[in-house]
């Protein structure tokens, strides 16, 4: 598609240079050449796109097999979101009676919280629970008053300034009618609760994952059968008659030496923070003229190889660079950002302080602590989904139980906040491809 | 992928004599499978492996006859005991006349 000519004045660019202009001016210019302005170079199905069906509804593109549900009417991660986050509300409590059964089903119903991927309550078939929240198996013993048990469910943060819990009433989640079962179905949670037969009910007792052991063996992830592929890529003339290798000389392995630690990392000029595979989808357009679109399989063996040429080598983010310590508190911002239906922010599940989520149960997984660093095994093999994902697409994928529509895999958003989760893991060894759940 | 015929052997980093050591094989290879046109299949010669072979001090311990519905670069798992130091052999055979060898130094520690 051709771009829109802004400027008034033709010029012919060279190599970056401006070598002869209309006006006669063939001096070449010795300011910094503006950043080139950041177009998305990311798979169909990451970039966020929304689509409208013939009946007018609005369907978020997103990929196979994920929820198409739209979640426009929440702020999202988008800097120019300025959105203000669910307001508090305050309803009052229906007057009919709640009926236990009724409000235990929707306790568990996986379309609603489920809550019980943060509460535990009695019931073999409750599993598996999470951790995160209060243990509820004998709630009705406290003898609270059912409006007090509505009113935090409807939105804890009038009583509760600092919950983590979503505000089910006020994001519209849940109706006042069956907040009112729930509250109903509490009632009867009451002790002794009878000895427990399975140790992986109770998130409390529960053993904790092991991994999946050697990440670096090929017979035991496949992930790096894959990156070792891209060496083909390497050697491969893009349209443009070249390859990586004919300016990068020698394989991936020792051109690339120490490279991928310094990224996620501000680079002029594009003026923004870029991470491996956002730089492979911008500069090898550049160069061997080869698309290599963010979350395509060639830019994840691609980028998987690169940051192998760093593996074992400390993460050494220059921090103490002005753009990138500015990237680095915007992501920082974001961390901490409430943003989507369920009012969440990354922080709320991966960090501990205030009795946060990170090293507790939230179902069945264990949510990861954001201080022991949750990216230097990234783009990772996932055993759960038989594939290599890079970090972006983790994050996309955050974003559906946050009730967000996601952005762009290459937004620079997520850039920055990959630079700040990043940046935990300074100084810690590289270890890529990673093997996850 | 990467090289076709890489033969890649994952022995435990420490073994004791006499025990049984579980070793992991993986080997690059296409695995061609039957290819449809028209719904009939495509009478030719495909490549993949049909013969694995395990030697271990040049004695053969195993041999394993395999066809096409096995993977795309197979990863297979076998356990020998280690009676003696010595070399392990895995040799692969395919339907071109391909031969595809690594081994493996089985030492004691």
């Amino acid at each position: 598609m051709p771009r829109p000519l802004l400027g008034v004045v033709l010029c012919v660019v060279v190599g970056g240079f401006v070598a002869g202009c209309a006006k006669g001016e063939a001096k070449p210019s010795t300011a910094p050449t503006p950043p080139t302005p950041w177009v998305s170079r990311t798979v169909p199905e990451g970039r966020g796109d929304i689509k409208t069906l013939p009946d007018g509804k609005r369907q978020p593109v997103r990929y196979p097999g994920w929820t198409t549900e739209d979640f426009g009417r929440f702020r999202t991660y988008a800097y120019d979101d300025t959105r203000p986050e669910v307001p508090v509300a305050k309803a009052p409590m229906p007057a009919i009676a709640g009926d236990p059964k009724r409000g235990r089903s929707l306790f568990l119903d996986r379309n609603v919280g489920p809550c019980t991927g943060c509460h535990l309550i009695q019931g073999s078939d409750v599993w598996p629970a999470g951790n995160v929240g209060p243990d509820l198996s004998t709630y009705g013993d406290r003898n609270l008053p059912a409006e007090h048990t509505f009113n935090v469910i409807y939105d804890p943060r009038h009583l509760f300034p600092h919950s983590i819990m979503p505000p089910w009433g006020s994001s519209g989640v849940l109706k006042p009618e069956d907040i009112v079962q729930i509250v109903a179905f509490l009632g009867t949670q009451k002790g002794p609760v009878p000895p427990e037969k399975d140790p992986e009910r109770d998130p409390t007792t529960r053993a904790k994952p092991v991994g999946f052991g050697d990440n670096l063996d090929p017979t035991n992830n496949p992930a790096v059968l894959r990156a070792e592929g891209a060496d083909l890529l390497w050697s491969k003339q893009g349209p443009s008659g070249k390859a990586c290798a004919d300016c990068h000389a020698s394989g991936p392995l020792q051109a690339m030496k120490g490279v991928a630690t310094r990224y996620p990392q501000f680079v002029a000029k594009y003026g923004r923070v870029l991470s491996i595979e956002d730089f492979l989808s911008v500069h090898t357009p550049e160069t061997t003229g080869a698309v290599l679109l963010e979350g395509s399989a060639d830019n994840l063996d691609l980028a998987m190889r690169v940051k192998m040429a760093s593996n074992e080598m400390p993460l050494s983010l220059d921090l103490t660079r002005a753009e990138n310590r500015a990237a680095l508190e915007r992501g920082k911002a974001s961390f901490y950002k409430s943003v989507g239906q369920r009012d969440h922010a990354c922080a709320d599940c991966h960090t501990v302080e205030n009795g946060r989520g990170a090293d507790k149960f939230l179902g069945g997984r264990l949510l990861a602590n954001v201080e022991r660093g949750l990216t230097r095994h990234f783009p990772t093999w996932r055993t759960s989904q038989g594939d290599v994902w890079d970090m972006r697409k983790r994050m996309q994928w955050c974003m559906t139980p946050l009730g967000v529509n996601m952005l762009a895999a290459d937004a620079v958003e997520y850039a920055e906040l990959e630079l700040y989760l990043t940046s935990f893991d300074q100084g810690k060894p590289m270890s890529v491809p990673g093997i996850r759940h | 992928m990467a090289e076709i015929g890489r033969v890649r052997i994952r022995i435990p980093s420490s073994i004791k004599a006499g025990e049984i050591v579980r070793a992991r094989v993986l080997v690059i290879h296409p695995m061609e499978i039957v290819q449809r046109k028209d719904g009939k299949p495509v009478d030719k010669n495909y490549q993949f492996i049909n013969r694995v072979v395990v030697t271990y001090q040049d004695k053969e311990i195993a041999q394993f006859e395999t066809t096409q519905s096995i993977s795309e670069n197979p990863f297979f798992t076998f356990a020998f005991k280690a009676t003696e130091p010595g070399v392990l052999r895995v040799t692969f055979l395919d339907t071109h006349g391909g031969k595809y060898e690594g081994t493996a130094d089985i030492k004691f520690s």
